[in-house]
């Protein structure tokens, strides 16, 4: 005969035994799920081959709050938007290694860049001038025309790992409008999204509902060779 | 478009000092137990007794953690009903070295009696260049590491004074100088007395007109 109190310890340890493996489960589907919302591997766009050829990225340094040009080799594909998300992903990429400089988490950085005209057409006149002189220094019209604005779409989880703070916040945005002036100079214009939302700031500080301005923004120069912008805009 | 009324005469000595962050957003976690806010507003209190030794008239946006936070327009209604000579806006964070002094990257423009809001600090643009400049010079002087930037952060740009965000930053050994975290007491009472040696001096030379139309 089993003594009463034997039963009942049994019983409290099954119990306690299905409770801890229910939990477990639970903890193993959780972490699974954050783990696919880290790890997006959805294919946006048909897999490329392209020859690598040299960019210059605009490197952040916190140390001393610079930012330096570099040459670095990386295949990009042709298509122009596809081209700068990229870019953009091989620059903020590099921000993961153990030596950066400007330390960022890993994890995917940039789900989308869409690139639209910088200015909004011009309505066309209703009649056409009788007579127009010709101008050989109005050039405004092609500039115009080529000029593209860049909506960059980041990723949640990258904004949400994104070191707080002005100066890293700043470091960030002045590498990637640096990147897309060095090697992709018809964007003028750059606005950010995260996860297709519009967001106050980057993470707690830097503006991000705004329109930037694509400058060089780099406050060092290139250790080695000069910068090459090279012909490598579509 | 918002607007407001510019006031008249800004007074020779009222400071105005914002304490980033507070309430639920705690802003950087610069260590397991200091969040920005808390040293964001210990920097600003300590900055106070040095401003109010000095006979400054001091204004904080934030005295305490209240529960609900102000907002960035709350933060600026503030500075610019005071008409201060210097609007000081205190951040702090785990990245860089030393004390990084940001102002505007809005394009100067001359100051007009009616403001847009979004684009307040334009009229200001030069004299928080030139502040920023006096605020360097004090730390350097001090031997703490300093650096400028412009770039856009909130509430910089609808401040109608001479504005400074300044981010306190852990400071890096180098000679003499001990590595300090921003929660620091004795790295924030030297930045606090470096800051107040320059804001005297700006006192001293601070003209109102100056970008005026």
């Amino acid at each position: 005969m089993i003594p009463r109190y034997q039963r009942i310890l049994f019983a409290v340890l099954l119990g306690s035994s299905i409770l801890m493996a229910a939990y477990l489960i639970h903890l193993h589907h959780k972490r699974m799920a954050q783990l696919a919302a880290l790890s997006d591997a959805t294919p946006i766009s048909a897999p490329y081959a392209a020859d690598a050829e040299t960019v210059t990225l605009a490197i952040a340094n916190d140390a001393d709050g610079t930012i330096t040009a570099s040459d670095d080799l990386v295949a990009l594909p042709t298509e122009p938007g596809a081209r700068t998300r990229a870019l953009l992903e091989h620059l903020l990429a590099t921000y993961t290694l153990p030596q950066s400089t400007h330390p960022l988490a890993g994890g995917p950085s940039i789900d989308d860049v869409f690139l639209l005209p910088a200015e909004p057409p011009q309505p066309r006149p209703a009649e056409p001038p009788l007579f127009t002189a010709p101008d050989a220094t109005d050039n405004s019209d092609s500039a115009g025309s080529s000029s593209q604005l860049a909506v960059i779409n980041l990723h949640g989880s990258f904004v949400q790992g994104h070191p707080s703070g002005v100066l890293p916040e700043m470091l960030t945005l002045q590498s990637i409008l640096g990147t897309l002036h060095a090697n992709l100079p018809q964007i003028t214009k750059v606005r950010f999204l995260v996860d297709g939302q519009q967001a106050q700031t980057l993470a707690g500080h830097v503006a991000l509902d705004r329109i930037y301005t694509v400058t060089d923004t780099t406050t060092s120069p290139a250790p080695s060779t000069p910068a090459t912008t090279g012909d490598n805009t579509q | 478009m918002q607007r407001f009324v510019l006031p008249p005469l800004a007074q020779h000595n009222i400071i105005v000092i914002d304490p980033a962050h507070g309430g639920p957003e705690n802003g950087a976690q610069l260590s397991d137990s200091l969040s920005e806010k808390d040293a964001t507003l210990a920097l600003a209190s300590r900055l106070r007794s040095v401003l109010q030794s000095h006979n400054f008239t001091v204004v904080l946006t934030r005295d305490g953690d209240p529960a609900a936070g102000l907002t960035t327009d709350q933060r600026a209604e503030i500075a610019n009903h005071s008409a201060a000579i210097a609007c000081i806006v205190i951040h702090a964070t785990a990245t860089g070295n030393g004390v990084h002094l940001f102002t505007s990257s809005l394009q100067p423009k001359s100051k007009q009696a009616l403001l847009p809001w979004a684009t307040a600090q334009a009229g200001f643009v030069q004299q928080s260049g030139d502040l920023s400049g006096q605020l360097q010079t004090a730390l350097y002087r001090d031997h703490l590491a300093a650096a400028q930037a412009q770039f856009s952060i909130s509430p910089l740009d609808n401040l109608a004074c001479p504005a400074v965000a300044i981010e306190l930053a852990p400071l890096a050994t180098d000679g003499d100088t001990k590595a300090a975290g921003p929660g620091d007491d004795n790295y924030q009472q030297r930045v606090a007395e470096s800051l107040a040696t320059a804001l005297v001096f700006w006192r001293g030379h601070f003209d109102p007109s100056a970008g005026a139309q």
